[in-house]
């Protein structure tokens, strides 16, 4: 039987990315090729330098290549200017960071509704959808606690409501199990799977953990600025 | 936006100890303010309540260029019912008919250059202070028969002429006809009054005895009239000036018969103001420099909040309230200390009597209660915001310019 096709939500083609570094030139990226598919759940692996962070960062829009395109839910980002840039963050991509990330002073359910403000939900339903996404990633009763009355992974799962809450097309996760131990690292790859497998988002993640990779739909080697496997060009 | 006023008061508190230290010393900033100002327009008043109180009224009726020529020749006979329609104005607590003239006191000891003013001893008490400011010891006491031959004298002129109670002085003087006349009378008593000038400058008669001696027959210098304020003078004088007949005979407030106080007033709101300038323009940089290391410790963080799709509008507002916040919670205590130490030193007065020769020169007694007005908090209110907002300036447009690839490479 043959596989249904599904739409890339994610199409690079030619990005090359370089950074001075004490006067010299480094190729942080090489001429990246690449394809992702809607609802996917895939890794970029690679050493450190290799440039996963890079081009996680130039997906996001956070950074601008010096060559190539990048086509994110089919807009090209080169042709957005810092505003259109920051609407499609808000709106179509999430992200998780290594370090979590979240506002300090807010506690884990503003936090997390934080986002619906910033996209002028009202405020029921903003409290609502961010209670129910608390939940679903099991932090019923750690609601009214800021980041530093909870734990590291509870922080990260914070961070993950985050990115899910407002129903974006894309979760960009730059190492997001780098700061957990290997039982906790390993509950939230089970909580972003299955909230992959629910809601359909797709899922990109940067890791140089063995067991991240092997847990993932789909592996994107990466070296020196190119992809060595799964690449898939567009 | 009330999330970034949440944020922005979270973020305040977030170190304690550093913004207490810029809320406190805004709060001192405006304590100060308010107190020095309260003080100076307790002083101003009090010299110009003083001032009223003792030789100036709240209103005068006198001859055109009296007030330059105190003369006997410049004396004028009050329209017939003049009287009954200043007792009858709104505003007006008290009248009474005064005879100034300039002239010379001696004594067997020496002489002094004076201003003698007749007055009508029962009338006299509606107008001024001076039955109050009178002594009651060792047999002084307030005129009592306007036609007597009695006289009142401070007690610093009857230490320099050496005299006391009962004893005989001898006034010189120029009639209305310009021939030099003199009189003996007896010290009844002594005064003292809150004004140095005025103590070594004034002594007072009977108002019959002086337009006896003076030739004046029935005329006046002036009437003086009280008002129930200081602010209703305007209002009183306006009115009276319809009954005025004669085209010599004027109405004056007592800011148009002494514009020199109103000056001094608005040169002390200068100065403060001045003052004030200088003390902000410290709290300016003091909330700047705190706001720009609110913003270097939060670099990343502001990074990731615009990684996340927060606008650079929504930073710069969220900056420019936390340094709101911190100005108005300085305003806060500063105002409420300012005010609760006013209002208890309105109260209880300021005693300075240790300076009473130097407030005896100012004309504004040893003792100052201290004037809180509403302009003067308003201001205040005005003045912090204004501050605030523009010590926040800068700090706010380089958190909105963030980069967000740099604030994530930021540790």
């Amino acid at each position: 039987m043959k596989k249904k096709s599904r739409e890339n939500v994610i199409e690079i083609s030619g990005l090359y990315k370089d950074y001075r570094s004490d006067g010299l030139a480094v190729h942080a990226l090489n001429g990246i090729e690449l394809a992702v598919e809607k609802g996917e759940f895939s890794a970029i692996a690679g050493p450190s330098g290799s440039g996963k962070t890079t081009l996680l960062n130039l997906i996001g829009g956070i950074d601008r290549p010096d060559r190539g395109d990048i086509r994110v839910s089919g807009m090209d980002l080169n042709s957005m200017n810092a505003r259109e840039l920051s609407e499609l963050r808000l709106n179509r991509i999430g992200f998780i960071f290594q370090a979590y990330n979240l506002i300090p002073v807010l506690t884990a359910v503003e936090n997390v509704e934080y986002v619906l403000l910033l996209q002028g939900v009202d405020k029921t339903e903003r409290r609502e959808r961010a209670e129910e996404m608390l939940c679903s990633v099991g932090l019923e009763n750690e609601m009214k606690r800021r980041p530093s009355e909870i734990s590291g992974g509870q922080q990260q799962r914070v961070a993950v409501a985050r990115a899910m809450v407002s129903n974006p097309e894309i979760i960009l996760a730059d190492e997001p199990t780098a700061n957990l131990d290997q039982k906790t690292g390993s509950a939230l790859l089970d909580l972003m799977k299955k909230l992959n497998k629910e809601s359909g988002v797709t899922f990109l993640f940067s890791t140089h953990d063995q067991m991240v990779m092997k847990r993932a739909g789909r592996l994107i080697k990466i070296s020196d600025g190119k992809i060595l496997k799964g690449g898939r060009g567009s | 936006m009330i999330v970034f006023l949440k944020l922005s008061w979270r973020n305040v508190w977030r170190n304690k100890r550093r913004s207490l230290v810029v809320i406190t010393s805004i709060g001192i900033g405006i304590f100060a303010m308010l107190v020095i100002m309260a003080i100076m327009n307790g002083m101003n008043y009090q010299m110009i309540d003083n001032t009223i109180s003792t030789s100036l009224g709240h209103v005068s009726i006198h001859k055109k260029g009296f007030l330059d020529n105190m003369k006997a020749s410049y004396g004028f006979r009050p329209d017939k019912g003049i009287y009954e329609k200043i007792e009858g104005t709104d505003g007006v607590t008290g009248w009474a008919p005064r005879v100034k003239v300039q002239g010379i006191v001696r004594s067997s000891e020496a002489s002094q250059g004076v201003m003698i003013t007749g007055i009508d001893p029962a009338r006299e008490k509606g107008v001024s202070d001076i039955y109050s400011y009178t002594s009651v010891e060792e047999g002084s006491a307030f005129l009592d028969d306007p036609a007597a031959g009695d006289v009142l004298i401070s007690e610093q002129l009857a230490e320099k002429l050496d005299l006391l109670v009962g004893d005989r002085l001898v006034i010189m003087l120029q009639d209305s006809k310009d021939e030099i006349v003199g009189d003996a009378l007896t010290v009844r008593g002594v005064f003292r009054s809150p004004i140095d000038s005025f103590d070594k400058y004034v002594i007072f008669t009977g108002i019959k005895r002086l337009q006896n001696l003076a030739g004046m027959k029935n005329l006046v210098s002036e009437i003086s009239v009280r008002t129930d304020s200081r602010d209703s003078s305007i209002d009183v004088k306006v009115y009276l000036d319809r009954f005025i007949e004669g085209p010599d005979v004027i109405v004056q407030s007592w800011q148009e018969m002494a514009p020199s106080i109103m000056s001094a007033v608005r040169l002390f709101d200068a100065m403060m103001f001045i003052f004030f300038g200088i003390v902000f323009i410290t709290v300016i940089f003091s909330v700047a420099n705190t706001m720009v290391m609110a913003v270097m410790e939060r670099f990343h963080e502001i990074g990731v909040m615009k990684c996340i799709g927060t606008r650079p509008l929504n930073i710069f507002i969220m900056i420019l309230f936390e340094a709101i916040d911190l100005g108005l919670a300085g305003m806060a205590a500063g105002v409420i200390s300012g005010v609760a130490v006013n209002l208890i030193l309105a109260v209880t007065g300021l005693d300075l009597s240790i300076f009473s020769e130097s407030m005896r020169v100012w004309g504004t007694g040893s003792v100052i209660y201290p004037l809180i007005m509403i302009k003067d908090i308003a201001a205040s209110v005005v003045v912090v915001v204004l501050t605030a907002v523009f010590a926040a300036i800068y700090p706010a447009i380089k958190a909105a310019r963030i980069k967000p690839l740099e604030a994530l490479n930021f540790i």
